[in-house]
């Protein structure tokens, strides 16, 4: 198997970086390359104490195989590709997500898990809601994907 | 007619259930509904956090597809409202 694809629901699991070391380890490979995303404890002048993501399921699942399909297609058909992302409550200083790679070269590895970062935020109907240490919370604003011919 | 509009994202502040039910007159297509929705964000005074979301969002069939604003609704359908997404 050369591809990992997982929403983690928060409240049952938490995403590891090991889990992902394991999957894409290979002797073929001669690169590995490693995205962890956590929550940050401030945005835009606001101290954040944790993040809700709410996800669509099925597409996102969808988006992430198609996403990855892609990246091999393009920079690498060997590639081996981890890739979680969590759902639900997450508190500052926890993984919202991780991109491993494993490919025979570094310039492989190191494109593959950004395009696959980048393509995420444009395509996978994921959003994030802040809540802040003073109690309020928002929900953040993002990339609309309402096709762009309709869009006047 | 009535749909379910299954909300995600931003669109949950219209409602602390997972499903809002929108009646429509018969034969109504997404566009119609952009135009429902921006009314009803209106009337629950929600312009101020939901400014633009019947223009910005997208909207799934139960087929998990992005439908276009000619999509003709039927009766009962599931629709999910697609916000602006932004994960990572």
């Amino acid at each position: 198997m050369t591809l990992h694809t997982l929403l983690v629901d928060a409240k049952e699991e938490k995403i590891s970086s090991e889990k992902a070391k394991k999957f894409i380890l290979s002797e073929e490979n001669g690169a590995e390359s490693i995205f962890i995303g956590r929550v940050r404890n401030e945005n835009n002048e606001k101290k954040v104490k944790a993040v809700t993501y709410d996800a669509h399921d099925k597409a996102v699942i969808k988006s992430f195989k198609s996403i990855c399909t892609d990246a091999k297609n393009k920079f690498d058909k060997n590639a081996k590709i981890f890739l979680e992302h969590a759902k639900g409550y997450v508190p500052v200083g926890e993984i919202s997500i991780l991109i491993a790679v494993g490919s025979g070269h570094r310039d492989e590895a190191f494109k593959i898990c950004r395009y696959i970062l980048e393509e995420i935020k444009h395509q996978s109907p994921i959003w994030k809601k802040e809540h802040y240490i003073e109690g309020k919370e928002e929900w953040l604003p993002g990339h609309s994907i309402r096709p762009k011919e309709e869009v006047k | 007619m009535e749909i379910q509009l299954k909300l995600y994202g931003s669109s949950k502040i219209l409602s602390n259930k997972e499903i809002l039910h929108i009646k429509l007159p018969n034969n109504s297509n997404i566009q119609k509904l952009r135009s429902v929705l921006n009314k009803i964000i209106s009337e629950k005074y929600l312009k101020n956090n939901l400014q633009n979301l019947s223009k910005t969002a997208a909207f799934f069939s139960e087929a998990d597809e992005v439908v276009n604003d000619n999509y003709k609704l039927k009766d009962k359908e599931l629709i999910s409202i697609i916000p602006p997404i932004g994960g990572g």
